[in-house]
């Protein structure tokens, strides 16, 4: 049996902080970590006798979760009898369809994509960064986008390591590139506040090396606009303190690194202020700026994502990533996991709203989305697709490249099983028909049937 | 070769000629600063190691500009520049990443002012080229057409009708990209102005029009016969607290511009200005294919050469 999934791969120490660690331990972690290890083998919970046998004794298998918010787990899918799209894949296939038939294969911001799906940005903080490598490849050869997050240059250097034990900005790229195939997929890269100091973009647009891939229309800029853990505030890590020497004068150290010895010191960033003019210009300059790159916007889990909305399609932008207060696997304090910004499902009836108003831009939702299940129902209520985040970290520490293939099979069965059971083989016709709420509030707020009336 | 720098240097003589005739005053052109221009379309900054800080090559000079202006009024530079381009200006015939623009600045002037004096400007070295370098252009097969003073105007809008009409849609709000920029520039004889900029579209110190917000009061100067972009001017922000907004359109945080930001605190007056890059000029005047046939040792993005 592989070795047991340790807890550090979440930031936040247990213990410290109650409200934290409540969000960890809440985590299924194992659920995950086994799809990792057994591929599609692990979708059941009879894939093993043991397994078998607790389940029928009726052991817990159903999803923990701890949130004292709705989740998307208020929702559930909702299969027809009457099937018409199921009709016509049968006249195209001359036979009935199965659920393997479904095809998955999409666009998001102007990538194409073997499925609904993107690795979301993970940046600096040492539990990514250090399976940069295995996340870049896992994530090139299964034909998603994936995103590289804020300070990874700054702090590890762009091209020469900072730290001779932690890779480089481009080695975290080109374990990207190097793997990418059949030109599916693409990098989104951040540019933090404190990135563009040093006109990360700039060096990117401007690399000889990442031209060829710029050519061929694989690399898109995201502007962070924050974060769904920690809306409102900059990037917060701990870095050591030779990093934190070395960091000094580029970000806000409340404790001096040279004055002070501790062996962890905070590290903050800004969260960098817009108004509507502000972001438009610089959108505007960015697009000016790098013509030939993707223009991807990260929104956290903010009270004015609509207006947002109106701007990024009025301005063309090529997708908008929306993080619930959910995501993050960064340094968030506790009291903005508990209190700061609108759960991911709140943000789902964001982009559904947008939808109702007819705007068009790729929406990619993400906030502690984990399975099939989270993908299909963000889909049936607008999103173009979702990002998962951790599931790729804990699956990388399973099993490295293997083990984000194993979930990655096993998340794409899941999809195709879902959506064929809704009687489509397309991930364009859901639509919110195909999705009840547990919750009669939530039925109403969202459109859909309360599935017990 | 030997013709075209000849004939360079005489234009570079002209440039001094009107200038110094309407009372500017030339100076010495800074080099590396803290920070520099970071309006340069996708090009990235050149660094040097200053005493342990990073210092920047500029790639403008017209943070330094502005500055002399609020102290001496009419001030111009010889100005060398580096901007480290994207590789696929390599083939547009119009970068290069070294390069001379004379950098013009006028303390009060209005948009108008500095329309007015680029076209004296452009007027003047066409008809200097006419007048003292016929043999030399003759010599190269090269026919000037006229410049006939007021230059055409064209509002940024009306420039995206005449490409629209022409099969090009450009989205509003973005500068025209250089292979529309000269098939527009294809359409005139003679040189014409573009005016009014969409915020967004160009660096952070072109002034937004206080009557009209998100319109900027800026313009470029435009070769005809597909030559393209010969000048880029504007009225200046000054306010602190509008440019401190501005800034963030660059997407940095404004403690980087800490010197030009103290200044501006303190209070400088309005100015307007603008830059005419020296090889593009002399490609323009020789008829040139690119603009590296027109300047001793040019770098060419991604090409290693002395």
């Amino acid at each position: 049996m592989a070795e047991p999934v340790p807890k550090p791969l979440v930031k936040i120490e247990p213990g410290r902080s109650p409200a934290a660690a409540q969000a960890v331990e809440s985590y299924p972690v194992e659920e995950i970590a086994d799809k990792a290890r057994r591929g599609r083998d692990a979708l059941y919970p009879f894939s093993d006798l043991d397994a078998y046998g607790r389940a029928l004794l009726g052991a817990d298998i159903a999803r923990r979760d701890a949130t004292r918010f709705s989740t998307l787990d208020e929702l559930v899918l909702l299969p027809p009898i009457f099937t018409p799209r199921r009709l016509e894949a049968m006249e195209a296939l001359g036979r009935e369809p199965y659920f393997s038939d479904v095809s998955l294969e999409t666009t998001i911001g102007g990538f194409r994509s073997r499925l609904p799906l993107t690795m979301a940005s993970m940046g600096s903080t040492e539990a990514a960064h250090a399976a940069g490598a295995a996340l870049g490849r896992g994530a090139a050869e299964a034909g998603i986008p994936m995103g590289l997050g804020e300070n990874v240059a700054t702090v590890w250097g762009y091209s020469t390591r900072s730290q001779a034990r932690m890779p480089s900005f481009k080695e975290r790229l080109f374990a990207y590139l190097d793997r990418i195939a059949d030109d599916r997929g693409g990098v989104v890269i951040q540019q933090s506040v404190e990135d563009a100091t040093d006109e990360l973009w700039n060096q990117v647009y401007t690399d000889p090396d990442v031209e060829p891939f710029v050519r061929k229309g694989l690399i898109g800029f995201e502007v962070k606009l924050g974060q769904g853990a920690k809306p409102g505030l900059g990037g917060e890590t701990k870095v050591s303190r030779d990093v934190a020497r070395s960091l000094k004068g580029t970000y806000y150290f409340p404790e001096d690194p040279e004055a002070l010895d501790r062996d962890l010191y905070e590290r903050h960033s800004a969260p960098g202020t817009y108004t509507e003019a502000i972001l438009r210009a610089q959108l505007r300059s960015l697009r000016n700026n790098f013509p030939r790159v993707r223009l991807w916007i990260k929104a956290g889990p903010f009270r004015d994502l609509l207006s947002l909305f109106r701007v990024a399609a009025q301005e063309r932008i090529d997708a908008v990533l929306v993080d619930g207060k959910e995501g993050g696997t960064g340094m968030s304090p506790a009291i903005a996991l508990k209190d700061l910004g609108l759960p991911a499902l709140a943000c789902l009836k964001r982009i559904a709203d947008a939808r109702v108003e007819g705007l068009r831009t790729p929406y990619v939702l993400s906030g502690r989305l984990y399975d099939g299940g989270h993908a299909v129902k963000a889909l049936c209520l607008g999103a173009t697709a979702v990002a998962f985040g951790r599931p790729f970290l804990i699956a990388a520490r399973v099993g490295g490249e293997a083990g984000i293939r194993n979930f990655l099979e096993s998340t794409a069965v899941e999809m195709r099983m879902l959506v064929s059971s809704l009687g489509k083989y397309r991930v364009a016709d859901l639509a919110s028909e195909d999705v009840g709420s547990l919750d009669r509030a939530l039925a109403d707020a969202l459109n859909v049937p309360f599935v017990y009336a | 070769m030997q013709r075209v720098l000849r004939i360079q240097a005489s234009l570079g003589t002209a440039i001094r000629e009107y200038l110094d005739g309407q009372g500017f005053t030339e100076l010495l052109p800074p080099i590396i600063g803290p920070v520099t221009d970071p309006g340069i379309r996708g090009a990235k900054q050149a660094t040097i190691n200053f005493y342990g800080r990073e210092y920047k090559v500029m790639s403008s000079a017209i943070l330094y500009k502005q500055m002399m202006a609020a102290s001496l009024g009419r001030v111009y530079f010889f100005s060398p520049n580096v901007r480290l381009e994207p590789l696929e200006t390599a083939t547009t015939g119009r970068h290069l990443v070294e390069f001379v623009q004379v950098d013009v600045e006028e303390a009060g002037a209005t948009l108008e002012d500095a329309m007015r004096r680029a076209e004296g400007l452009v007027a003047h070295v066409w008809e200097h080229a006419k007048t003292r370098l016929g043999d030399e252009l003759a010599a190269s097969g090269r026919t000037l057409n006229g410049a006939s003073v007021p230059f055409r105007r064209l509002a940024y809008g009306e420039a995206l009708e005449v490409l629209s009409k022409l099969g090009r849609e450009v989205p509003y709000g973005v500068e025209i990209p250089w292979d529309d920029e000269e098939l527009l520039s294809r359409q005139f004889r003679e040189p014409f102005f573009i005016h009014d900029y969409p915020r967004g579209s160009r660096g952070f110190y072109d002034r937004e029009d206080p009557d009209r917000p998100g319109m900027l009061r800026d313009f470029d100067l435009l070769y005809p016969e597909g030559y393209g972009e010969a000048i880029s001017g504007a009225e200046r922000e000054f306010e602190y607290a509008k440019v401190i907004a501005r800034l963030r359109e660059t997407g940095e945080n404004p403690s980087k511009y800490e010197w030009y930001l103290d200044m501006l605190r303190e209070g400088i007056p309005p100015s307007a200005g603008f830059g005419i890059g020296v090889e593009r000029l002399t490609r323009f005047v020789c008829g040139l294919e690119a603009v590296w046939q027109a300047r001793p040792y040019p770098k060419v993005a991604g090409v290693f050469s002395p």
